[in-house]
């Protein structure tokens, strides 16, 4: 989970992920800050993040983040 | 659209909201496809052939998705996992062919009906400019009417089909009504399968809420064309004819009128659609957020045709991005320059997909080329300079998020995006650049209070018109950004404020619409896209 919260805050500086729990609806996430998030996320988690698990659920907070790398390493 | 084409709408619009209302709930459904059949015919006669080819290919390539995919499910539960592994991936592969089967088909026809002639010009004059003779034959194509909307359309719900998101429509008839769903065959919004296809076919009971929000929507949709929109388009269009004999300043005021004209155009039409569907109980998809409140052109793009923007985001932007080769340039951008070039490469290059995608589905031209790639760099730089901007509001201790820069940033992407709409107005890509230089080397203001203002198709009065329209949509829509819809508060208000708010819509548009012997019928400009 430190890992993440640090990724996201290299691709979104100034935010608190651990506190944000709609970071699609507030605006803090977009299109280009998600692929950007997920490039990073495929590269060193050494997953597979596909567009089947780009929906705004998996996408809400840093735990549900946490929660679709997760579904991705099993 | 003139007086009596909103006439024809309006009664068909009545004649279909009576009969559905007659018919029993669990056949409701069969009314609004009859009456979609009937508008299509009416409008666009054997060109329905091709809608018919769209809704017939997309129904059994969803159907042949969800058989591979069952005949998966049943098998894996018997198999290894390295057995369950290979299987899944050769049923994947037939999935993609047969997804590939209906793209090829739906977009082929788009291409070649809306692009056909664009290509085969380019290619010929590439052809003679290398010194070969010959070129390609132009050919007379008609092009169907929304073909543009609906074609995006299915090849989502195929799309979604595959991704699993939604089950295959088992019934043809169901899934041609998703398709061609009236109101919004000639400018969307495009919908989802997921949303969109349960509310049409269940049939809905009469509401007053549902009548009185619809009633109210289509008036303000009618409020906004025909008062605000149409009268607009008068003096742009003279500016715009012919703008070599006019200063800087009209140059300017043109373009504000045009924006204006192209969104009260836009979301009017958009109202009025979105107001039909209400009538029988269904809700659209939104098309706008507020757009001119945005505080960046990114921003803009999440607000302005919003079912456009997201349709590209989820089925080219998002698969392109993640697709093996952008992972690969993702990889190369990070191995030669640093982590953030890493994600930035591949994600520019999946946008300049995106974008071109977007300018060419606005027309055939290489303006609306530029006119993507215009926004593509105006989102590149923004995405650039962004590390820079954290730094120096971190330095500077400006409040981003604060009000003042707020309005800043809300006036430079305004600015920005009335530079977009004279490209997008402009004849070519040439009166564009022409265009654009006479707006900042011949712009003077005292030319504002010249009569010449006046007289170039919209007068005094239709300025005035058009000033207390866009301030009334101002307040309208700086509420509704508060979290105050009014529209919807009027529809499920008290009674004496219902009808006093239909009535003045109704007064205004009837008094102020620009229709009848004085003003050319202005036809929806996205209609013909």
């Amino acid at each position: 989970m430190e890992d993440l919260i640090k990724l996201l805050n290299e691709v979104k500086p100034g935010v608190d992920f651990t506190k944000e729990n709609d970071l699609i609806g507030s605006g803090i996430l977009d299109s280009l800050s998600i692929i950007q998030l997920v490039t990073r996320i495929n590269d060193e988690f050494d997953v597979e993040i596909t567009p089947l698990d780009l929906v705004p659920e998996n996408f809400q907070s840093a735990e549900t983040i946490y929660a679709m790398i997760q579904n991705a390493e099993d | 659209m003139t007086y009596a084409a909103y006439m024809n709408f309006f009664a068909f619009v009545g004649i279909a909201f009576l009969v559905y209302l007659i018919v029993p709930l669990k056949h409701r459904w069969v009314t609004l496809l009859a009456a979609g059949v009937v508008f299509y015919l009416v409008l666009n006669g054997f060109l329905t052939a091709f809608l018919a080819v769209t809704v017939v290919s997309v129904f059994f390539c969803a159907k042949q998705l969800e058989k591979l995919q069952n005949g998966f499910n049943a098998k894996k539960k018997e198999l290894s996992k390295d057995e369950r592994k290979q299987l899944k991936n050769a049923v994947t592969n037939k999935k993609k062919a047969v997804v590939a089967l209906a793209v090829v088909i739906n977009l082929g026809i788009l291409v070649f009906l809306k692009y056909y002639n664009f290509f085969a010009g380019q290619i010929s004059a590439l052809w003679q400019v290398c010194g070969f003779s010959g070129s390609m034959p132009v050919l007379r194509l008609l092009l169907p009417l929304g073909i543009s909307y609906y074609t995006l359309q299915a090849i989502g719900y195929v799309v979604d089909v595959y991704r699993g998101r939604c089950a295959a429509e088992k019934n043809l008839g169901k899934l041609a009504l998703f398709i061609s769903f009236f109101p919004q065959m000639t400018e969307g919004p495009i919908g989802r399968y997921q949303d969109l296809a349960p509310q049409l076919t269940q049939g809905h009971r009469y509401t007053n809420e549902n009548f009185t929000g619809g009633m109210t929507l289509i008036l303000w949709g009618l409020f906004k064309k025909m008062v605000i929109s149409d009268r607009a388009s008068f003096m742009a269009n003279t500016v715009f004819k012919d703008y070599e004999s006019y200063s800087g300043t009209m140059v300017v005021v043109a373009v504000i009128l045009y924006t204006i004209q192209l969104y009260t155009d836009f979301s009017g039409c958009i109202d009025i659609m979105s107001g039909t569907a209400r009538l029988f109980g269904i809700r659209l998809a939104d098309n706008f957020r507020q757009p001119f409140f945005a505080k960046s052109v990114a921003e803009f793009w999440r607000r302005w045709h919003i079912t456009l923007g997201t349709w590209f985001q989820d089925y080219v932007f998002y698969p392109v991005s993640l697709s093996t080769p952008f992972t690969k340039l993702s990889k190369a951008s990070q191995k030669h320059f640093n982590k953030f070039f890493g994600a930035f490469v591949p994600t520019a290059a999946a946008l300049l997909i995106v974008w071109l995608g977007t300018g060419l589905w606005h027309g055939a031209s290489t303006k609306y080329i530029v006119y993507g790639l215009y926004y593509f760099l105006l989102i590149m730089l923004g995405m650039l300079f962004e590390p820079l901007a954290v730094k120096l509001f971190a330095k500077t201790k400006i409040n981003r998020k604060g009000k003042l820069w707020g309005g800043i940033a809300t006036v430079r992407t305004v600015l920005l995006v009335l530079i977009g709409m004279m490209l997008f107005r402009a004849g070519n890509e040439g009166d564009f650049f022409n265009m654009l230089g006479m707006a900042v080397t011949k712009f003077n203001v005292t030319d504002l209070f010249s009569k010449q203002l006046f007289e170039l198709g919209t007068d005094g009065p239709d300025f005035l018109v058009i000033f207390i329209g866009v301030v009334l949509m101002l307040v309208v829509a700086i509420l509704k950004e508060r979290g105050h819809d009014v529209l919807k508060s009027v529809a499920t208000g008290r009674l004496p404020l219902k009808w006093a708010v239909m009535i003045g819509l109704i007064m205004a548009v009837v008094i102020f619409g620009a229709y009848g012997a004085s003003y050319a019928p202005v036809d929806p400009i996205y209609a013909q896209f």
